[in-house]
């Protein structure tokens, strides 16, 4: 007996890990990291095709599953099956892909071999005695894999093992791998973004593209509407009288916004939290009130995000960035929208020199009120000199004379606040997605109605997203002065046309590409604000100064 | 850039009528309903993966699926040869109710 078993109060065991987990490790030590320890999970095409293979062979008979686990080993797992051969045991495993080829032709990959090794450890324990091989199946290439459990292999099954449990217990997330090809196959990479990662090294890359969510963003504006779920169905009823019921599958919406007095049974919340659709609220006059989805576990993320926005250095050093990419956003948007006009330069020429001044303070700032105090007067700077880029024709309604708020006084104030919520509502969902939270951010102040990190990471959209869109689509003259919006002597609201046009209007800008101007490549507006948000996590997790560096041309 | 979807019809024989209202069911939440267990799906690859284990799990050896991919000029057919038929180039990104 060893002297730990006598001891009457044992130490704390740790958890065994999953088999299936040093296949990972083997692969990549940053894709263990974030599968085991973040628990950052991405299902993609082949890990599905995988489960129906093993689906298939148990139909087929070929399959006789057995969990094992050992505390010693420190492992647990099912094994695909296992078969005994002329006295010998043999561990099955079963791969969808084709097999490795060695020195001697036909191999097993290394991560396979690890897990099928661990397998047999495992089963050689549970059967002492008996004498254990190992099999893998590669089912693309219907060839077969045969090893023996030999010293090496059990030498490198406990070293992986170790290894793992190293990596566990550190809080440190391990650097991407040097080989660059297994990223492209990797189902983590638009969460782990490793080409971004590598930027600091200069080199040219091939680009693993962030894929775009493909699925639908359905705002429910009419006042009355009901959403209720049919099997996996959303279907939205409009008051009585104003129309049939519309049907929507649910894996086609990516995120469901209610826009004032619309009711959302609790069956749909349920539907949308499984299904990963976020569901946000907005009052009926454009205030994004809250939303819901992601966020579970990612305990990991946050503590890190605490631990570096509780340092003083760290917030300032990301406020001024913030700060400097908000006013040369404003700015490159007055010299974008007066080039060639050399009426509107001279009005606007003096508001660009102010802005170009304050630009070096932001970079200097010894604190965050000394920030404040510049984006105030950038502000101030900006919002003078934006009437002068509507164009002549523009409706004196829709002219715009001074930012007001809560409520907004003026027509292209309606507008201007309700794009915003839309902004802000983008920005906590990502926030939310990549597992942050958006009560603990490092620049504005806590507020009651809105998460301040939400705040901060939507600053440098606002130009981008909403003003300049907004302003295009007035020189465009496609608002109608009455029609869009209803005005009482207090405050003006958009109508429900009014409404419609806002978001079409967001939402289009939304798709919209753009080159990146650092990382070099095109993405559209919606995927850079997930971006946006990764990179801002990364700024404590290791890498480099990218977050808030894109600049509009 | 988003990721590729293609067009699907999926057909199914179910031989109980509660697997079927289970895949019936299931079909609802990723594509529309056409015909008597007919669907057309505008699905991903990771999409069409994951229905086709979730339906694995639903059905029984005896039941039948058919999932038949279409491709660009597939798809341009069906809109020449059925007109009445309204097959979407592309579903717009949002959606106003």
């Amino acid at each position: 007996m060893s002297p730990e078993t006598t001891n009457p109060r044992p130490a704390v065991v740790e958890p065994t890990l999953r088999v299936h987990s040093l296949h990972a490790l083997a692969y990549c030590e940053r894709l263990f990291y974030l599968e085991e320890v973040e628990e950052v999970r991405v299902a993609d095409a082949s890990i599905f095709a995988g489960r129906r293979l093993h689906a298939r062979l148990e139909q087929e008979g070929e399959r006789v599953e057995m969990e094992v686990s050992s505390e010693g080993l420190g492992l647990h797992g099912k094994v695909d099956a296992v078969r005994e051969r002329a006295g010998t045991l043999v561990v099955h495993e079963h791969k969808r892909g084709r097999h490795a080829s060695g020195a001697e032709g036909v191999e097993a990959w290394p991560g396979d071999r690890l897990q099928v090794g661990a397998y047999a450890l495992l089963v050689e324990e549970r059967f002492p005695g008996a004498a254990v091989e190992c099999r893998v199946r590669y089912h693309q290439t219907e060839t077969t894999v045969c090893f023996p459990l030999d010293e090496r292999l059990r030498r490198d099954v406990v070293a992986a093992v170790a290894r793992a449990r190293l990596l566990r217990s550190s809080g440190v997330r391990p650097p991407v791998t040097t080989e660059e090809r297994r990223c492209a196959r990797c189902s983590l990479a638009p969460v782990c973004l490793p080409e971004e990662e590598r930027m600091g090294s200069g080199a040219e890359r091939p680009r693993l593209f962030p894929e775009d969510d493909v699925r639908q963003v359905l705002h429910v504006t009419t006042a009355g509407s009901r959403v209720g779920r049919a099997s996996d169905e959303l279907v939205v009823t409009p008051p009585e009288g104003e129309g049939e019921p519309v049907r929507l599958p649910v894996r086609m919406v990516s995120a469901l916004v209610s826009h004032g007095a619309v009711q959302v049974s609790s069956q749909v919340l349920a539907l949308c939290v499984e299904q990963d659709v976020g569901v946000h609220w907005f009052t009926s006059g454009g205030r994004y009130l809250g939303g819901l989805g992601g966020g579970s576990g990612n305990v990991q993320r946050r503590l890190r995000q605490f631990e570096a926005l509780r340092q003083e250095a760290v917030c300032l050093g990301l406020a001024r960035r913030l700060v400097s990419a908000k006013l040369e956003g404003q700015l490159r948007f007055l010299l974008r929208a007066s080039r060639g006009d050399a009426e509107a330069r001279e009005v606007v020429g003096s508001a660009v020199r102010d802005l170009r001044a304050l630009l070096p303070g932001c970079s200097e700032a010894v604190s965050l009120e000394v920030l404040r105090g510049l984006e105030g007067a950038g502000a101030a700077r900006y919002f003078g000199a934006l009437p002068y880029l509507l164009g002549d024709e523009v409706d004196p309604r829709l002219r715009f004379d001074g930012r007001n708020r809560r409520p907004p006084r003026d027509r292209f104030n309606a507008v201007l606040g309700f794009l915003y919520g839309l902004v802000h509502r983008e920005v906590e969902a990502a926030i939310r997605s990549v597992g942050l939270d958006v009560a603990f951010g490092f620049y504005h102040q806590p507020r009651s109605s809105a998460g301040p990190l939400g705040l901060d990471v939507m600053e440098q959209f606002r130009v981008p997203l909403a003003d300049m869109p907004l302003v295009a689509s007035l020189n465009r003259r496609t608002w109608d002065a009455e029609a869009d919006f209803e005005v009482t002597s207090e405050h003006v609201w958009l109508s429900k046309t009014g409404r419609a046009k806002a978001i079409e209007l967001y939402e289009r800008r939304k798709r919209e590409t753009w080159k990146h101007n650092v990382l070099g490549y095109s993405l559209s507006y919606a995927r850079l604000v997930e971006l946006e948000v990764r990179l801002l996590e990364k700024e404590w997790t290791g890498t480099l100064g990218l977050f808030a560096t894109f600049r509009l041309r | 850039m988003a990721e590729p979807r293609r067009w699907y019809l999926i057909t199914y024989d179910i031989r109980d009528p509660k697997r079927w209202r289970k895949v019936y069911a299931l079909l609802k939440g990723y594509g529309e309903w056409l015909q008597l267990s007919v669907f057309r799906c505008l699905l991903t690859d990771r999409d069409r993966e994951q229905l086709r284990w979730e339906l694995s799990r639903r059905m029984d050896p005896v039941d039948t699926l058919l999932v038949i991919g279409l491709c660009g000029g597939c798809v341009e057919r069906v809109r020449a040869i059925n007109p009445g038929e309204d097959w979407p180039e592309e579903p717009p990104p949002f959606r106003v109710l």
